[in-house]
């Protein structure tokens, strides 16, 4: 099969200046779907559980991915990228061997683009691990928040920021969903019954956040957690950063040499002409003489 | 007249010498042009010196400060950053000058959580610009960040790749991350001799070295 000749071209030019780049085509996946990575994070919100140890294993590998050391209540990890697949968490007390049974386990599967929070949750006596699937994308210009009650000194708790209901009546070792809200500095409150706490939590665009409610050392503490970030008002389309001064050039136009050739062709033609008629008006002339 | 005849001569001559030339030139201009490029895999700058901060912690985000510099080792790349908002119509500025890069203010700081975002020219009308060589980056390559406070954010790149504008992947490079990031964004692909702007856009990936 012939192509036509433009798109044969078409198709050379694409294939040069995608070897030119070294680049492969367009692609519209996220870049963490592309590269197939997710992320996880690993919290202990178990007011009455001592320290522990979490290993984080890649499915059927008995040597821990990651091990984070005497993680005490209140503390929620930086999320670590991962590929994609299964895994376990485990949990033993703070310095147990790495060999010794855990206290607790559980299995996660992590999807590319995907984040997740693992968290132990519960009074010590009904310990869990729970998993959790964190958000990364938000309606335009607004925030997204959630809150996980993790007092168990306040059973239940009613969370707002600003005028805006958070959670209304969480119980404790549970997570609200996540709800979207305009973006702003506020304050955000945490009440049960006649006890409460303040706190100023700035909520940004395109930010997506988790509220956690705390037993502290008086009364409730309130932690703000960055679950994801990115720009508040996405720029449109893409950006023009470029003038071609690098580009790989075309063949030049073909107009100023066609017209040099016809010059010469006029050039030519007339000294030809010219050449013609001398060469015959003398044999005319003679002629005529006779 | 055997005076004409010479000149006659010397028209005819040189009509068919234009000629040749004329086609000459038209075949010889046939072929494209290919930029030169300089050689790849050669760490073309020694990487900067300053004190490398830690990832940011999830809990109570502190300001991070402003960025100031980008480094590139291996594509030599050294340059300020300037800063760099939207245009009226929502599309991103760019930097006035090919040979600097910015830094848009509505992303988040390098080094922060999140996407953080850097533009820069591959080109002027004359030659190279500060990104020129962006293509040239693969998974692993270092990229260097210098913050206002003199603390160095150091970032691996993870992706490179390529989007034709019209179908740029707006959440993919501008949404939310949940871990520190960085997307360097530059022209690249077909250059469109009649609009004087390039089809593509180059995006580099990168997170940051925990």
């Amino acid at each position: 099969m012939k192509l036509p000749r433009i798109t044969r071209r078409l198709v050379m030019l694409l294939a040069a200046s995608a070897l030119l780049l070294g680049l492969p085509a367009a692609s519209a996946y996220a870049s963490s779907a592309s590269t197939g990575t997710g992320w996880i994070r690993l919290a202990h919100l178990s007011p009455n559980t001592p320290a522990v140890d979490v290993y984080l294993y890649s499915f059927g590998n008995s040597k821990a991915q990651t091990v984070l050391d005497h993680v005490a209540y209140g503390t929620v990890s930086p999320y670590l990228p991962v590929a994609a697949g299964d895994y376990s968490v485990a949990m033993r007390a703070a310095g147990a061997s790495p060999t010794s049974q855990p206290v607790l386990s559980t299995s996660v599967t992590i999807q590319a683009g995907h984040a997740y929070t693992v968290a132990g949750m519960g009074p010590e006596s009904g310990l869990r691990l729970q998993v959790l699937d964190d958000a990364l994308t938000t309606p335009v210009g607004q925030s997204l928040v959630r809150v996980i009650q993790a007092s168990l000194k306040q059973h239940v708790v009613t969370v707002t920021f600003g005028s805006t209901v958070l959670a209304a009546n969480l119980s404790f070792a549970s997570v609200s969903s996540y709800q979207a809200v305009l973006p702003g500095t506020n304050n955000v409150t945490v009440t049960s019954g006649s006890v409460s706490a303040h706190s100023t939590v700035t909520l940004a665009a395109g930010t997506v956040h988790t509220l956690v409610v705390l037993d502290g050392a008086n009364g409730l503490e309130i932690v703000n957690l960055v679950d994801a970030s990115g720009s508040g008002q996405p720029p449109t389309g893409g950006v023009s950063t470029g003038f071609g001064g690098t580009a790989p050039h075309g063949p030049g136009s073909p107009v100023p040499w066609l017209a040099v050739i016809g010059a010469g062709a006029l050039l030519a033609l007339t000294g030809g002409l010219r050449l013609r008629r001398d060469g015959l008006q003398p044999r005319h002339r003679f002629r005529a003489g006779i | 007249m055997p005076t004409r005849r010479p000149a006659a001569l010397l028209s005819l001559a040189a009509g068919l010498v234009v000629i040749a030339g004329g086609t000459a030139g038209l075949l010889l201009t046939r072929h494209p042009v290919q930029p030169v490029r300089p050689a790849a895999g050669v760490a073309a700058l020694p990487a900067p010196t300053g004190p490398i901060v830690a990832p940011p912690q999830p809990a109570d985000p502190r300001p991070v400060p402003r960025p100031v510099s980008l480094t590139i080792p291996l594509i030599g790349v050294s340059t300020r950053l300037i800063t760099l908002g939207l245009t009226s119509k929502g599309v991103l500025e760019v930097p006035t000058s090919t040979s600097v890069a910015g830094w848009y203010t509505g992303s988040p700081e390098p080094g922060a959580i999140g996407s953080a975002i850097i533009v820069g020219h591959i080109d002027s009308y004359l030659g190279p610009g500060v990104f020129y060589r962006l293509s040239e980056l693969s998974p692993g390559d270092k990229i260097y960040v210098k913050r206002a406070d003199g603390t160095l954010v150091e970032f691996r790149v993870t992706l490179v790749q390529i989007y034709l504008k019209d179908r740029f992947p707006t959440q993919a490079v501008y949404g939310p991350t949940p871990d520190p990031e960085l997307r360097l964004i530059t022209c690249g692909g077909t250059f469109d001799y009649a609009t004087h702007h390039y089809l593509s856009n180059i995006v580099v990936y990168a997170t940051e070295v925990s």
